[in-house]
Parts: structure tokens; C-alpha cells; sequence
């Protein structure tokens, strides 16, 4: 699978040099990185560290992205990649991976501390409840986005509607798992 | 302000146009809190995507699997396009109990479409698909052994043309029982449109299903009301 659609909008963007196309592809991708990173390297602040290093990688070698797989698979490699180095390194105290990344540096913008980024398993679970509370109508169209990657037009074909609606009702979810995010203090401490 | 975040909630989709995601960039840019709800975006995928690998996935669509073992046999769901068969343990057997195992619940929804939910179904036990499809192909005339009255949830009556067909005049219950329970050790639960089929393991070595427009708050306290009889 190639990269997708969206992604590739984003992709260009970052390409020509639009910075703050790259933070969102970082404000989009660094919780999913964060928990692949810290469920491989079973420690928080090893993975945050490992997180800048392999977003300042990606811009670094954002021209050579070839499109080849999903945006995130190619991150995502990257990523496991510098966990890789990172564990020989701490062996053979090598510096092979920061010394290819003292130039060209770009700032990771980094919004959420680590550990708001892991959301703890109770609230996960309570958010996963929560979103099977949504009506079906809006819970169809949020998971077959967020589990299944369906593009909107896609979603608007298997539940035959408009695709303003699908555009909606996704936000629509979003927007409610935020609020009750809020209301039980999930992040905001 | 809600029209701004639901075009910031396509742009992480990346549902944008390119004039429009530069838009919105820019605004995204001028403003923190932009930035920090799509990264909270960002959070719920990760949460929701976990959260779903983690799970063993038991999410699955009827049609794919028929017209994989049979292309003919899925022939009664093609009119529904969205036809989902979601397949929820709700309980665990232990020794002589029945307990509610809502840990391994799972209540995920997805699409008829879906490679992933397909290679799921294809994944899971052939034996339970094949029965489930007898059952809801043939609701009204399989041979059954006949249910105990004490099963039928409270308010249902006998249809008088199937003994083991109830109503309470507004849902629909049929019961089959036979002498199989197909390595199932839990009760399972799978919903296909509007209708339920419930797979209940008795202690004595039968499997009693129960199909019908019927809901889990239902088919619960009929569920708990077997076991305890037992």
C-alpha cells in the first residue's frame, strides 16, 4: 500500500519546503509513534527522545520518500530503526546516529508532555467505551476512517451518503470524544 | 468555531483540497489551540488504533465470508450493504460459573469492505460461521431438541405453529438446541442488522442458540437466568 491520498497532499507540501505542513504531520503522527516507540523500548523518555530524533530524520529525508508505503509505515521504520542504533550504541558507545543529525536540525514541536501522551490504560478504556455510546451513524463512519484508513469518498459509498455528511459525522465524533475527554480530565492535568 | 474544527478535523484526515489545507495550515499556525485539538486528533487515533491491535479482533462481515466459502450462499446479505456481524464475548466460563467478562468485550464496527474485518472473519472458527448461517438461513425450520420453558426470557410466549419460537409481541426469540457446542466455552454474541444471535454453552455438552430482533439487555438477565438454573 502505497501513501495515501491525504498524505500525499501533505507530503507535497512538506517537499516545497512548507514548515508548518511538516508540524502537522508531526502533531498527526507523534502519539502513534510515541506509543509504537515506548511499547518497543518499554521506557517513556527513551521513546520521546527517540520520537525528535526520528522526526528530524524524516525531515531530513523527506526527498527521498518515494511514496512507496503509507506515510506513517515509512516514519514508522525510521523510528524503530534509530531504537535499533540506539540500543547498539548504548552497547558500543557509538555516536553514529546524533552525529548524522547535528546539522540540518529542524525543531520538533512538541505540545503534550510524554506523559499525557500516554494516556493511561483506565481512560483508555473509558474512552473506548465512551465512543461505543456515539450512535451507530457517527461510530460507523469514526471507525471506518480511524480502524479501516477509509477515505471519505470510500465511507460515503459504504453508507451511502453525501460525503459532507461523512466529513461531519467524523468531526462529530472527534469533537465529542474531546469533550468528554475534557469532562473527565483526561489530559488536562 | 465548529465549522473551523471540522475542517481541521479533514485536514488530519487529509480530506482537504491543496488551496484549502494551506488555508487551513495558516490558521492551524496563528493559532495554539488549533494546533493542540489536531494534535489531540492525533492522540485518538493512536488510542483508538491501539487500542483495536491490541484487542484480538473479532469484527466481521457476513458477506465476505460466505462468498468466500460459498459465492452463492451470500447472495441473502447483498442487499445489505452494511451488514456487520460483531462477535462480543460477554462471558467467561470458570469451573461451574458463568462470570461476565466485560474485559474482553469488544464492540468495534467497521465495513463490508474491509480487508482487515474480512481476513478477521476468515480467521475465525469456520465451524461457528457455518452454524450461525444454518441458523439464520433456516430460524424457522431447523431441527431443534426442545427448549426448557425456564430459559424463555420473562414476557415471551410460545408461538403455537413453533414450539421453539417466542414473542412478547414485539421481538422475536427462536431457540435451537443440539448436542454440539463447537469449542465454544464462552457465551458469544453476534449482531447482523437488526437481529441478534446468541451462541449459550450448557454445562451439560449442548449449545443452545438463540437468534431474534432481540438486545443483549435482553438476552442478558435470560442468559444469567440459565446458568443460575442449571
Amino acid at each position: 500500500m502505497g501513501v495515501s491520498k491525504g498524505d500525499e497532499v501533505l507530503l507535497n507540501e512538506i517537499k516545497a519546503g512548507n514548515t508548518m505542513a511538516f508540524e502537522a504531520m508531526v502533531l498527526k503522527y507523534q502519539p502513534k509513534l510515541m506509543s509504537s516507540l515506548t511499547a518497543y523500548t518499554k521506557s517513556p523518555d527513551q521513546a520521546e527522545e527517540l520520537c525528535q530524533k526520528t522526526f528530524i530524520r524524516v525531515w531530513q529525508k523527506i526527498d527521498s520518500f518515494r511514496g512507496d508505503s503509507a506515510l506513517f509505515t515509512w516514519i514508522y521504520r525510521i523510528g524503530i530503526n534509530m531504537a535499533k542504533n540506539d540500543f547498539a550504541s548504548s552497547f558500543s558507545k557509538s555516536s553514529k546516529i546524533t552525529d548524522s543529525l547535528d546539522q540540518n536540525e529542524h525543531d520538533v514541536p512538541q505540545y503534550l508532555s510524554p506523559e499525557t501522551e500516554l494516556i493511561a490504560m483506565e481512560s483508555e478504556n473509558k474512552i473506548m467505551e465512551f465512543i461505543q455510546t456515539l450512535d451507530t451513524e457517527t461510530k460507523t463512519a469514526f471507525t471506518l476512517r480511524e480502524i479501516d484508513g477509509k477515505t471519505y469518498d470510500e465511507i460515503a459509498q459504504i453508507l451511502q451518503c453525501p460525503i459532507g455528511t461523512v466529513r461531519s459525522r467524523i468531526f462529530r465524533a472527534r469533537a465529542l470524544i474531546l469533550e468528554f475527554m475534557n469532562q473527565e480530565n483526561i489530559l488536562n492535568g | 468555531m465548529d465549522k473551523d474544527l471540522e475542517k481541521l478535523s479533514a485536514l488530519y484526515d487529509g480530506e482537504l483540497s491543496s488551496k484549502e489545507m494551506q488555508e487551513s495550515l495558516a490558521e492551524m499556525n496563528a493559532d495554539a489551540s488549533l494546533k493542540e485539538t489536531f494534535h489531540k486528533f492525533g492522540l485518538i487515533s493512536a488510542l483508538v488504533q491501539r487500542h483495536s491491535e491490541q484487542k484480538t479482533p473479532k469484527v466481521s462481515f457476513l458477506k465476505d465470508y460466505l462468498s468466500k466459502i460459498n459465492p452463492l450462499m451470500s447472495n441473502f446479505v447483498t442487499a445489505a450493504a452494511t451488514v456487520m456481524i460483531t462477535l462480543i464475548i460477554l462471558y467467561q466460563f470458570d469451573e461451574d460459573r458463568f462470570q461476565v467478562d466485560r474485559d474482553s468485550s469488544l464492540q468495534l464496527s467497521s465495513a463490508l469492505s474491509s480487508d482487515q474485518a474480512k481476513n478477521q472473519l476468515l480467521n475465525a472458527d469456520q465451524n461457528i460461521m457455518e452454524h450461525m448461517i444454518h441458523i439464520m438461513q433456516s430460524n424457522q425450520s431447523h431441527n431443534s431438541q426442545q427448549v426448557s420453558k425456564n430459559w424463555v426470557p420473562v414476557g415471551f410466549s410460545v408461538n403455537p405453529n413453533n414450539p421453539n419460537q417466542y414473542s412478547n409481541g414485539r421481538n422475536n426469540l427462536f431457540f435451537h438446541l443440539e448436542n454440539k457446542q463447537l469449542g465454544i466455552k464462552k457465551v458469544k454474541y453476534f449482531k447482523a442488522n437488526n437481529n441478534w444471535i446468541y451462541l449459550i454453552p450448557l454445562q451439560d455438552g449442548r449449545l443452545l442458540t438463540a437468534y431474534g430482533d432481540v438486545p443483549p439487555s435482553v438476552a442478558d438477565p435470560m442468559i444469567q437466568s440459565i446458568y443460575q438454573r442449571k
